[in-house]
């Protein structure tokens, strides 16, 4: 299987990481970073304030390898795999099937919370997600922005059920997505034994994000501290592809910059 | 035929109910169609686990952790993959919201719900599949129903690899998970609607239909003949109230044929038990997308 030769500016955009970004995207940023780390291919990290604008998908973040675009971890697995590339060729049907169904898990309550946290928690809103997401733009566009997004995220927890939840009812639904995390991954390394796979990029994306991002309360992390295993997991993962790369770590910038920042 | 679809709104809680349980808990379902009770059901697939493995119910309680953690797994799979195409069939496709869904649904609520009730149905099950799943690159609505087929029959193709030739997911006793994809499969699988293209890749799915029927035999009969494999040790009590509903069934169903008897597009059917009729060969299935 002739790989097509990946090209050296392959680029990967998100938003700002000091000012801007925000956890869920945070999240998914990292998730694609840490797969294209587990298949070798390099890839530098882009940061503009309307990345969200040029996204094909209006989703990021989005890679632009070559001269195609492809946003989403999903897409950007398939894109990968055509490529010659992939981390789930090993997997046996049924393994696939269970690794599909994880990511969807990890979609469905982890990344549904860290939006609703972000944009249905009206102190979250207020200190951390209004003035981060317009921050690049003047008012009154920023604030523009921030509701527009808003309203655009709160219509879809109200279609799909989320609207009416406590914060405690969806913390409490990412400890049993947590639970479940932990007892499948158990003692081993990765989630499918010994070799990394696209589940394991995703959990690592938002569990890692999730501890090391300072929000207005620890409740969240905490959630994900509970499980020892999972965090030993974050750390290994971090340790083998992010450090000691020529990107510093960017997990850990990409991360913890969005803690440093205090609203103004 | 549309009978069905009745029956098994009303059971797609059962499952749990008949197999596992020693004290007759009924598992949420109420009288209310499918997919109303399985959003409520579906939302909440961990508070319902939670609750069961709590209650030591028979089902889960055979489960490791990691089978525990799979059924949750699963059924975000089943809730992101299948759900909107699933709604889509019942709600959206307008021959079917219009033949069968729509008259089904208003016969079984009191006037004047019945007026209003259904088309907004209708409507938040349109606003849910385009807000989960529209929006770029796809544009039109038709290219979102094109996807959200595409990722259903990717979701039926996965359960079939999972399921491969066991008879149920975890092994030889029905869990919770089981009943998830039966409450899910059982109506694509047996509502003859005109436009039918999640029901023949299903049908192309030999495992997993067998799967539904080996549930309808063992936990639906009227007549309790047999009994199910691990229906042993329930009590009584759960069979005969599963057979009073089944008769309260009977009567709404006799009801609904009547109505349907009326419309023009459909031959009038002879009222059958639950038995598993075959497809309807009557209707025109037009094939959007070839599997």
């Amino acid at each position: 299987t002739a790989a097509e030769p990946w090209p050296e500016n392959a680029a990967l955009y998100q938003q700002l990481k000091e000012e801007q970004i925000l956890l869920s995207d945070n999240a998914s940023s990292l998730a694609v970073q840490a797969f294209l780390q587990m298949c070798n291919l390099p890839i530098r990290v882009v940061c503009r304030a309307n990345a969200e604008y040029m996204s094909p998908s209006g989703k990021l973040p989005f890679i632009h390898v070559g001269n195609q675009v492809v946003s989403e971890l999903g897409p950007i697995v398939q894109f990968v795999k055509a490529k010659g590339h992939s981390l789930s060729d090993g997997l046996d049907e049924v393994q696939k099937a269970e690794m599909k169904a994880y990511m969807e898990l990890v979609n469905n309550m982890l990344l549904t919370a860290e939006l609703y946290l972000q944009w249905c928690d009206d102190v979250t809103i207020e200190e951390i997600t209004r003035p981060r997401y317009g921050s690049p733009y003047p008012w009154p566009l920023n604030r523009i922005l921030s509701y527009q997004k808003q309203w655009e995220v709160r219509r879809k927890m109200k279609a799909i059920g989320w609207a009416g939840k406590t914060l405690e009812q969806v913390l409490e639904d990412v400890d049993q997505c947590c639970q479940a995390l932990s007892q499948r991954l158990g003692t081993q390394p990765y989630f499918f034994n010994k070799q990394p796979t696209e589940l394991d990029a995703l959990v690592f994306g938002h569990l890692f994000t999730i501890l090391t991002t300072q929000l207005t309360t620890d409740e969240l992390s905490e959630k994900v501290k509970n499980y020892s295993n999972l965090t030993a997991f974050c750390r290994r993962i971090e340790q083998q592809y992010f450090e000691g790369h020529d990107r510093d770590g960017s997990a850990m910038v990409a991360a913890r910059s969005a803690k440093r920042s205090v609203p103004r | 035929p549309q009978s069905l679809l009745q029956a098994y709104a009303k059971f797609s809680g059962a499952p749990l109910t008949v197999n596992t349980i020693n004290n007759p808990w009924r598992a949420p379902k109420g009288d209310i169609p499918v997919l109303i009770s399985e959003d409520i059901v579906i939302s909440q697939p961990a508070k319902i686990l939670n609750f069961l493995r709590k209650q030591k119910y028979n089902a889960d309680y055979e489960l490791s952790a990691k089978q525990g953690a799979d059924t949750l797994a699963y059924i975000a799979l089943l809730e992101e993959k299948l759900l909107p195409a699933l709604l889509h069939t019942f709600w959206v496709e307008a021959e079917n919201y219009c033949n069968i869904t729509k008259p089904w649904f208003a016969s079984r609520i009191p006037f004047p719900l019945s007026l209003y009730l259904p088309g907004k149905m209708s409507r938040e099950a349109l606003n849910r599949i385009l807000l989960t799943r529209g929006g770029p690159p796809l544009y039109s609505l038709t290219e979102v129903e094109a996807q959200i087929y595409r990722d259903a029959k990717e979701c039926l193709n996965l359960l079939s690899k999972r399921l491969g030739t066991s008879q149920f997911f975890f092994g030889d006793t029905p869990t919770t998970l089981d009943a998830f994809v039966f409450g899910f499969l059982a109506p694509i699988y047996k509502v003859c609607f005109p436009r039918v293209q999640l029901q023949e890749h299903l049908k192309q799915l030999s495992n997993l239909c067998r799967f539904c029927d080996g549930i309808l035999t063992c936990y639906f009969r009227l007549t309790v003949s047999g009994h199910s494999p691990a229906g042993q040790n329930t009590a009584d009590a759960n069979l005969q109230k599963l057979t009073q509903l089944v008769n309260k069934e009977s009567n709404l169903i006799e009801k609904m044929d009547d109505n349907l008897r009326k419309s023009p597009q459909h031959p009038p059917r002879k009222l059958t038990t639950l038995k598993l009729a075959a497809g309807g060969e009557d209707s025109s299935s037009l094939n959007r997308l070839s599997p």
